[in-house]
């Protein structure tokens, strides 16, 4: 059951639980919501029941209406939502759209050690749409004996190396087998050194992982490289 | 390039029964792990329909005109994609199964099959088992879990450290045989002499740090041995999952190691 917590410098003055499709706020006694301020108007917003979802809708107030600090004119409520009407605010709590704890609800019962899978449409809820773009990255070969001019780095972890199997294959007598490994990430890529070879970026040497940047300069085992990334 | 695999699996500490399977062939170079879920011991029934169907489908025991499910993949090899179609099987019967008995209702299970064809490794994966790779000293996860916390990290709405802690890392957002179609993941790698795979259940990811897995594999050198001392960490740690590892020592194959085969076949 959704409910408002209306409040006044932090002291609850009202507990009201929504139960009509629209819930009006404003200073007139016609209202369902009555704040008795000067700075709200007679008819200052409403409180929409669509399905599963609550909005909150400002009619035009001349105050306006804000919820979690930002003026709207239509917003969907989340569960812990602000919303701040002249002085007032009116907390909106809602059983069904926790939005820290969404999932708790379809799941309830059972323990948290348990492995189980969650409904794709409660995935959305909880993770909204900020997916990153996966990126594709490559090497230009600047100076050095390989067996390709440019490489795309489409695996997971790509060698640079003697070895038949590596995804750069160098050439010459003393060069080791694994010189280095580049890593692919959804987001980034590294490169790690390997073996007895020095790697450099950017004229550095580096001991450890170093995550790559678009125009690097990366050189190990007698060849040098452009790393580049694409999106 | 062949495989010299060995493969364990082990209840833990804490559970009732043992909800993981797993199917290793070196001939068919096929690796597979389960970890199944579900009420009524429904879990173990769902990870041994994925693992049967996946053999079976290798063994040409099922007809030919069954064999492509789902869309061909033109990125990924012909293997990848048979892997792929083997996977979309498992996950139509179990499905299959648990609309028709009441008991089975919800069952799933997470899965990872990899197969190698000379070189070339092909990766399918749906859930919260891993594969590795384990190459130069490094030991690098090569599948994304399907679960609720690591789509968060992705998404930057949670840090790893939160992540740790959290008490949702058990959810899944992926798993074969809760709906009727499934999105599995894909993936190709070039392997390389003296390379080392490790898939398992996360009953030993969650209770062995990565960093740890590495050293086992790479000081025991030996399959069999490897897995026994990963399972006996796991337990040290709390062993708070069923526990299944596979570890894949990649070897080219040579001409030592034909005679080495061969005497092994006169010592019969």
């Amino acid at each position: 059951m959704a409910k408002i917590l209306l409040k006044f410098k932090d002291a609850v003055i009202k507990d009201l639980p929504l139960e009509k499709e629209a819930t009006t706020i404003g200073r007139k006694s016609e209202n369902d919501i009555v704040i008795d301020n000067i700075g709200v108007s007679g008819f200052h917003a409403k409180i929409l029941k669509e399905g599963e979802n609550f909005y909150i809708e400002d009619l035009n107030s001349l105050n306006g209406t804000f919820v979690d600090g930002k003026k709207v004119s239509k917003s969907i409520l989340n569960s812990g939502d602000v919303i701040l009407i002249g002085k007032h605010t009116l907390e909106f709590i809602s059983e069904e759209h926790r939005r820290d704890e969404g999932i708790k609800a379809p799941i309830r019962g059972v323990s948290m050690d348990e492995t189980m899978v969650i409904d794709p449409r409660e995935q959305e809820k909880i993770l909204t749409s900020t997916e990153k773009l996966e990126v594709l990255g490559g090497f230009i070969i600047i100076e050095g004996s390989t067996d390709m001019g440019e490489y795309e780095l489409k695996e997971r972890v790509t060698t640079i190396g003697k070895d038949e199997s590596a995804g750069i294959r160098l050439k010459g007598f003393f060069t080791p087998k694994v010189a280095a490994l580049v890593n692919r990430r959804k987001e980034c890529y590294f490169i790690s050194p390997s073996g007895k070879k020095p790697l450099k970026i950017n004229g550095e040497e580096v001991t450890q992982r170093y995550d790559l940047k678009d125009g690097d300069i990366v050189e190990v085992a007698g060849i040098k490289l452009q790393f580049y990334l694409k999106e | 390039m062949k495989l010299i695999v060995a493969a364990r699996t082990d209840q833990g500490l804490v559970r009732p029964n043992n909800e993981d399977n797993f199917y290793i062939s070196e001939e068919n170079g096929l690796l597979v792990i389960a970890d199944g879920m579900g009420g009524h011991a429904s879990g173990e029934i769902a990870s041994k329909m994925a693992i049967d169907i996946i053999r079976d489908y290798f063994d040409n025991i099922i007809g030919e005109k069954e064999k492509l499910i789902g869309k061909y993949n033109e990125e990924f090899s012909e293997t990848t994609n048979r892997v792929g179609s083997a996977v979309r099987l498992a996950n139509m019967a179990i499905h299959e199964a648990s609309q028709s008995n009441p008991e089975w209702q919800g069952m799933g299970t997470t899965l990872d099959a990899v197969s190698l064809n000379d070189k070339r490794l092909s990766i399918v994966h749906v859930g919260d088992s891993r594969v590795y790779l384990v190459r130069a000293g490094y030991i690098e996860q090569l599948t994304d879990d399907h679960t609720l916390v690591h789509e968060q990290v992705r998404r930057e709405l949670l840090t790893k450290e939160e992540a740790e802690v959290s008490d949702m890392k058990h959810i899944l957002t992926r798993a074969l045989g809760i709906r009727e179609e499934i999105d599995v993941d894909l993936d190709e790698l070039t392997l390389a002499d003296g390379d080392i795979l490790i898939l398992c259940s996360d009953g030993l990811s969650t209770m062995v740090p990565d960093d740890d897995m590495l050293s086992v594999v790479t000081l025991v050198n030996d399959p069999a041995a490897a897995c026994e001392t990963l399972i006996d960490m796991a337990n040290d740690n709390g062993g708070k999952d069923n526990i299944t590892v596979i570890v894949a020592y990649i070897r080219k194959s040579n001409w030592v190691s034909y005679l080495l085969k061969l005497l092994q076949w006169f010592r019969r």
